[in-house]
């Protein structure tokens, strides 16, 4: 499994949209770390609870995110997990209705774990190669999502819900590369971001 | 008005997810190192010791199953199970390890969902790879204990964990040997670890440890997994066989079948 290829590919692309963050946030004249909106998500094997901050870039064609994700030990069944997660998401179509725009979203997200038995290194008790890294995975999802803008308030300019359904990318290759029934890989999530 | 059309169309949209994902078994997850093991899936192992447990015949002669090594192939592990489902004489499959190979509880999962198309019981030991992540709370909870014994037909398994590095700590010999000393009740002991004593992870004093109880205790036949190929031989020149078992990477398993007091090996492959 080529693991490791894809999580360079996605840092890449992580690395390449926050090189533009300076051009979109030069138009709002407004400090270049402020983040557009806030976000907190439910579910998504990247936490029980995420909360984060996103930016849009590209005149919104692409919308990152850094999440925070817990998991409590009494739902995990072992120890608490924090997850550290990058989030990108492509809105895809859009569609505007009267008060709000419905969008068809797709994306991927790279997650690092800390604690459960995970490790960015090696540890030494182990031969050279003798386990790859287990404390990144990625996940891919698509979903949809509906927008509303807020005119008349001061601090919350606009809000999203979003619903994703997506995968972890082990999970992904073991149902491309194994007859596995791919209902069984895939789960829901649900989030709100709140536009400031 | 538009407002609750939109709110009818979100809620329609929302419930013909749930009802796709339905057919999952969870429809929300965590996180991939969740170990929160479904009620229907705990105590694999005390489930399926009562079924060998059940098991009547009135011959010394039988026949058992040794497949080992899944790591992720799971299409090959249903070929294996498909064909001892054939095989009504094979009575009981053992599973010797590296069950999983992140050890996430997803593929823990998808393993125990194949071995539900197994028509007799199953017992594991511990792997390697099992140990990780979360792997350790999730066999513990699924399967059971990482040390356990039974006898069948007045033979006597002992299933061994002994794994060093994932483990943090080292093989319990004390119980090990505990578990031998009767064996002179049995027609013959089995014991099953996965790693084999000459591979990595044991140290010189572990191999040592390991040969000298097999060898005072009247085992006949040791066998293991971990190093994925097919090896069947008296290692220590001793008269114990130690059998390694290839991995899933291609269809292959052995049947050994016990005589009165002694025992020969086949090795399949698909």
């Amino acid at each position: 499994m080529n693991n490791k290829g894809l999580i360079n590919l996605c840092i890449a692309l992580l690395v390449f949209s926050s090189a533009f963050a300076q051009d979109s946030t030069l138009v709002k004249k407004e400090p270049w770390y402020r983040p557009d909106y806030a976000t907190i998500q439910f579910a998504g094997n990247i936490g029980f609870i995420s909360l984060g901050i996103g930016y849009q870039f590209f005149n919104n064609r692409i919308n990152s995110e850094i999440l925070y994700g817990f998991v409590p030990a009494s739902i995990s069944k072992t120890e608490n997990i924090n997850t550290i997660t990058f989030k990108n998401t492509f809105p895809v179509i859009n569609k505007k209705h009267k008060i709000i725009t419905t969008t068809l979203i797709t994306g991927f997200a790279v997650s690092y774990e800390t604690g459960n038995n995970s490790f960015v290194k090696l540890p030494d008790k182990y031969p050279d190669d003798y386990y790859r890294t287990n404390a990144f995975h990625s996940t891919f999802f698509i979903g949809a999502k509906a927008h509303k803008d807020f005119t008349d308030t001061i601090i919350i300019k606009g809000i999203d819900f979003y619903s994703e359904i997506g995968t972890v990318d082990t999970y992904l290759w073991y149902a491309m590369s194994q007859k596995i029934n791919p209902t069984k890989i895939f789960s829901l999530s649900v989030g709100v971001n709140l536009y400031f | 008005m538009q407002l609750s059309n939109l709110l009818d169309k979100i809620k329609l949209l929302t419930l013909s997810i749930v009802i796709l994902l339905s057919g999952c078994d969870k429809i929300f997850e965590f996180s991939p190192y969740e170990a929160n093991v479904k009620e229907e899936c705990k105590n694999t192992t005390a489930k399926n010791l009562h079924l060998i447990k059940d098991i009547q015949i009135d011959s010394d002669t039988f026949k058992f199953a040794f497949v080992t090594d899944n790591h992720y192939h799971y299409d090959n592990l249903k070929t294996v199970i498909e064909d001892i489902n054939k095989k009504p004489d094979v009575l009981f499959v053992i599973f010797g390890g590296d069950i999983a190979d992140q050890a996430l509880l997803k593929e823990y999962e998808i393993f125990y969902d194949i071995m539900k198309n197994l028509n007799k019981p199953y017992l594991t030991v511990i792997g390697n790879h099992d140990y990780n992540s979360n792997g350790e709370i999730v066999y513990k909870q699924m399967l059971g204990d990482y040390n356990y014994s039974f006898e069948f037909n007045q033979n006597k398994f002992i299933i061994f964990d002994d794994i060093v590095w994932e483990s943090n700590k080292k093989p319990d010999f004390e119980w090990l040997s505990t578990q031998l000393t009767d064996n002179n009740k049995y027609k013959q002991v089995f014991v099953i670890a996965h790693i084999p004593p000459f591979s990595d992870q044991f140290d010189g004093n572990m191999e040592q440890t390991y040969k000298s109880l097999m060898q005072e205790n009247n085992v006949s036949l040791s066998i293991h997994g971990h190093i994925h190929i097919y090896s069947f031989r008296n290692v220590y020149n001793d008269n114990v066989s130690y059998l390694t078992v290839p991995w899933l990477k291609k269809p292959t398993y052995c049947i050994i079948n016990v005589h009165n007091k002694t025992f020969d090996i086949e090795l399949i492959e698909l």
